[in-house]
């Protein structure tokens, strides 16, 4: 009996080790930011490079992963601008090989000089897009998603709704609301902008947090009528059913995010991540990727390939007066702390 | 036979009822010809056919099953010498309360707090050494640590109503100690090894906090999988793979009845 | 303290007792070596990261402070708190109350099947394992079909006003609390039912014939019998209750935080692992005491 069991053991084993063997490229990546089955088929068919999709739903919890052990796991992550210094700071990304990416010339002058990044020494653009109100129209009027009251003023809530689980995006609307600026670091900020997300959170419309996806996915099922969404994925939806769902920036304000793709500290396999990145850079490869996903692209080349009706919608290429009233979540360094803190405090009362 | 108080009856039911309606909705909308809703569209098949083609969820069931059988035998057999070690000698109190504790510790403790210091202590032993990485041997330590006692007290108590009559009678008739363990203890032992060693197996199963806690990106396990899809939003092909496990696990229930029954 | 060794008879074996020690050390070497490895340094470790701070980007400083356990009491950057207070409170009244509810509604489920006929015990038995042994992903997750806007559950709270129309029954307490029993009942009912079915029906009927009141026959005559299986029933209920976190993740949204989730928290997005060590640690407090109660009332039955 030993030895069958024995022998068992050793054939599982056997085959775990021969199912690793061939080259594999591991993506860490937002939930819904690419179609999931066509993108990796269609690179495995020109490089032969079989691609493992992981995800995550907000930036912390990327980084915590990394920390816990990924930075040795995956070999391409896709963080957002202000979670950038974090990485660098800590070592948890590499320099890129430019020489392996020629397509880099693509990308619009704003992304090859960002804040953040300039010189594209780590990252390279992948999209960018805002957070604004996702709501069905039949059941919330236009004119009340004008105002981030409607969902923070218990008496104009139109039903139940989510906030989202994003420390930076909740923080910053709640401050904005407040005329507060998105970015403060100030105690006092932060603690009327924690209590009016507790108030807000308390009263009986307010379901709880979840990710930008989640709540997407239950305005569109009809469980909720509004939720604060990332702009491509309401804009997919809004598109499948123009007249139940609606998106819009309420006027307080509201976040713009560069995302970015970049390869961790001990990256598996380097070479495939750089080719994935080059990949991406392509004009066809760059609409396919916004014409599926609804977000805007940094790829001048791609422009030329997606569709007219996604370059003319203000909900995916903002107007300049909307552009105003947007802010970049700002990295905090040691401040980051406080912040942390203040959605601690929002979560757990 | 009793008769019970119509109370007792009417809370029994209810109960039961309580315990399964969950499951049996989700059995229920797992083969509901609807995306989303629960509307009732008719029968069909095709939520669980979408199983078999989806990749990550056949690599998630083989995750699962490795980490369990892995994890079972490791645990059985160090929980079997344990739990022999530990009853068969002669240990002095304060020695044989130690133990005790230490093994109850893993017992009662809430697995958080397990997850919690493996995560830590990984996460320093990984500047050492790689094979700290999040991933299946990981989880599998995770696993052993928590089964290892489970195993050690069914087979301690299992030791308990073996009683001694036996072994002194092996060893009357001047057998070895190797000998009389493996003609006579281990046979009479086998029905506790074998109900440690499916309770084991079901906890490994069932865990879903230690693995979250340290899980690699190719070490996603089924309860994984279906706490990441449902934070997103429920489809019916969640439903067919709850169902499937489920029914999986009546099996599994149905043989430990009669392993143990023996 | 060298003993002199001497000669003992053990299990029909004459030996003498050093070379038996050195057998039985051998044996308990493996396992009590795996459990000093990744149970008690961990917990060690656990304890030592609880006094480290949290860098600015989330790593770990090697500065000894008592900073976290400052803020579980309250004394947070925004003045005095009782937040996380009143999260380890919350938690403990979660799970007393699921224990509670689980053992009022056990005993009468156990008496049921203890009064079945014999050859079908094993059957009932089996129907309270099956959902035991159920992954609890799918069995928490299985009540948003039930709570779902749909169902009549929902429909009736929307009616009474506790929640809009249209919205599901989660996530809140209620549901949360729903979840913790329906997972926690076969965890009081199965133990439970080893003392239970060993009962002495003799001396509840010597009580009855006294004339003794329904009450006192339940105190006097059945608790006392059944104590041994109540008691490894409540402690495997209210420890791992007090830290659950997928129920409350799932059914209470962040909504309803309980100690689980708070600690999932700081390991996970917060990246704030001294303060979650610290959590930890409260937590650790509470079960050790558990622990004792366990080892003195719970060893006269033989459960698992």
């Amino acid at each position: 009996m030993m030895r069958k069991v024995s022998l068992l053991i050793g054939i599982l084993l056997l085959y775990t080790t021969v199912a690793a063997s061939g080259q594999e490229l591991r993506i860490y990546n937002w939930s819904e930011y690419m179609d999931e089955e066509k993108m990796p088929a269609d690179f495995e068919k020109r490089f032969g490079i079989k691609v493992r999709l992981d995800i995550f739903e907000n930036n912390e919890e990327m980084v915590a992963k990394l920390q816990a052990g990924g930075v040795s796991q995956y070999d391409i992550i896709v963080p957002s601008d202000y979670i950038m210094p974090v990485l660098i700071n800590r070592k948890l990304v590499q320099p890129l090989d430019h020489a392996k990416l020629p397509n880099l010339k693509n990308l619009k002058p704003l992304f090859r000089q960002t804040g953040y990044d300039p010189g594209n020494v780590y990252s390279v653009a992948y999209q960018w897009g805002t957070v604004g109100l996702m709501y069905r129209k039949n059941q919330v009027s236009g004119d009340a998603v004008k105002s981030w009251s409607v969902l923070f003023d218990e008496k104009k809530q139109p039903g139940p709704f989510w906030l989202i689980d994003g420390v930076r995006e909740m923080m910053g609307i709640a401050l904005v609301y407040l005329g507060k600026d998105f970015n403060s670091t100030r105690p006092a900020d932060l603690k009327a902008a924690s209590d009016l997300l507790v108030t807000a959170k308390r009263t009986k419309n307010c379901m709880g947090f979840k990710s930008g996806v989640g709540g997407k996915n239950d305005v569109v099922a009809g469980t909720a009528v509004a939720a604060i969404v990332y702009n491509g994925d309401a804009i997919q939806s809004v598109t499948e059913d123009p007249e139940n769902l609606a998106f819009t920036i309420p006027k307080e304000g509201s976040e713009i995010w560069f995302d970015s793709m970049c390869i961790p500290a001990r990256a598996p396999n380097p070479d495939a991540a750089h080719k994935w990145i080059n990949w991406l850079l392509e004009p066809e490869v760059g609409a396919a990727l916004s014409n599926y996903n609804q977000y805007a692209t940094p790829n001048v080349a791609a422009e030329a390939y997606i569709t007219p009706e996604d370059l003319n919608n203000p909900g995916i290429y903002p107007t300049p007066e909307i552009m105003e009233k947007l802010h970049f979540t700002k990295d905090l360094g040691k401040d980051n702390r406080i912040v942390d803190e203040a959605w601690t405090r929002a979560k757990t009362r | 036979m009793r008769r019970s108080h119509f109370l007792t009856v009417a809370v029994s039911w209810l109960t039961l009822a309580f315990l399964y309606l969950p499951l049996v909705g989700v059995a229920v909308f797992s083969v509901n010809d609807a995306r989303r809703g629960l509307v009732w569209k008719g029968f069909t098949l095709k939520w669980y056919l979408k199983l078999f083609r989806n990749e990550w969820i056949l690599e998630a069931a083989w995750n699962t099953l490795l980490l369990a059988v892995i994890s079972t035998f490791v645990a059985t057999v160090l929980g079997t010498i344990l739990a022999i070690a530990m009853d068969r000698f002669p240990w002095r109190r304060p020695t044989r309360n130690f133990l005790d504790t230490i093994l109850y510790i893993p017992v009662v403790i809430p697995d958080i707090i397990l997850a919690a210091s493996l995560v830590v202590v990984f996460g320093l032993l990984r500047l050492f050494s790689s094979f700290f990485e999040p991933g299946l041997p990981n989880m599998i330590v995770g696993h052993v640590t928590f089964q290892i006692a489970f195993v050690a007290l069914v087979v301690r108590s299992r030791l308990g109503a073996i009683g001694r009559e036996m072994e002194e009678a092996a060893r009357d008739l001047f057998a070895s100690n190797w000998y009389m363990f493996r003609k006579v203890m281990l046979p009479l032992l086998m029905p506790g090894i074998m109900a440690g060693a499916m309770l084991a197996l079901t906890l490994s199963l069932d865990d879903f906090v230690i693995s979250f806690f340290m899980a690699g990106p190719d070490s996603q396990t089924l309860p994984l999988f279906i706490f990441a899809a449902v934070r997103r939003g429920v489809t019916p092909q969640i439903h067919a793979l709850s169902t499937l496990i489920m029914l999986i696990t009546v099996v599994l229930v149905i043989l430990a009845e009669r392993f143990t029954r023996r | 303290m060298k003993r002199a060794d001497t000669t003992i008879a053990w299990y029909g074996a004459l030996t003498t007792r050093h070379r038996l020690m050195k057998l039985g050390g051998g044996l308990l070497i493996p396992g009590m070596l795996w459990l000093m490895f990744f149970l008690v340094i961990p917990g060690l470790v656990l304890v030592a990261v609880s006094f480290l701070t949290r860098g600015a980007y989330g790593e770990l400083e090697w500065t000894f402070t008592l900073e976290n356990y400052r803020r579980l009491a309250g004394f947070s950057l925004f003045g005095w708190t009782a937040d996380y207070l009143i999260i380890l409170w919350r938690s403990l009244v979660v799970a007393f109350v699921t224990t509670l509810v689980s053992v009022v509604v056990s005993y009468p489920l156990c008496f049921f099947i203890a009064a079945r006929p014999e050859r079908s015990r094993y059957l009932w038995l089996t129907l309270v394992i099956i959902p035991f042994w159920t992954n609890m992903v799918i069995r928490t997750y299985a009540w948003f079909l039930i709570l779902s806007p749909e169902m009549p559950f929902a429909r009736l709270a929307a009616l009474l006003g506790f929640i809009p129309a249209g919205a599901p029954l989660y996530p809140n307490a209620f549901a949360v609390y729903l979840g913790m029993v329906s997972m926690f009942l076969p965890f009081v009912t199965l133990p439970l039912y080893a003392s239970v079915e060993r009962l002495d029906w003799s001396l509840v009927e010597a009580a009855q014939d006294l004339y003794a009141s329904r009450t006192r026959v339940f105190t006097q005559a059945i608790l006392p019998q059944t104590l041994p299986g109540l008691s490894v029933g409540i402690i495997l209920t209210f420890i791992p209750a007090m830290g659950m976190f997928v129920v409350p993740d799932l059914l209470g949204g962040a909504k309803y935080m309980l100690v689980g989730n708070l600690i999932q928290q700081q390991f996970g997005p917060s990246r704030d692992w001294p303060f979650g060590a610290a959590i930890s640690m409260a937590l650790m407090v509470l079960t050790m005491v558990g622990l004792q109660i366990y080892r003195r009332k719970g060893k006269e039955i033989e459960v698992l």
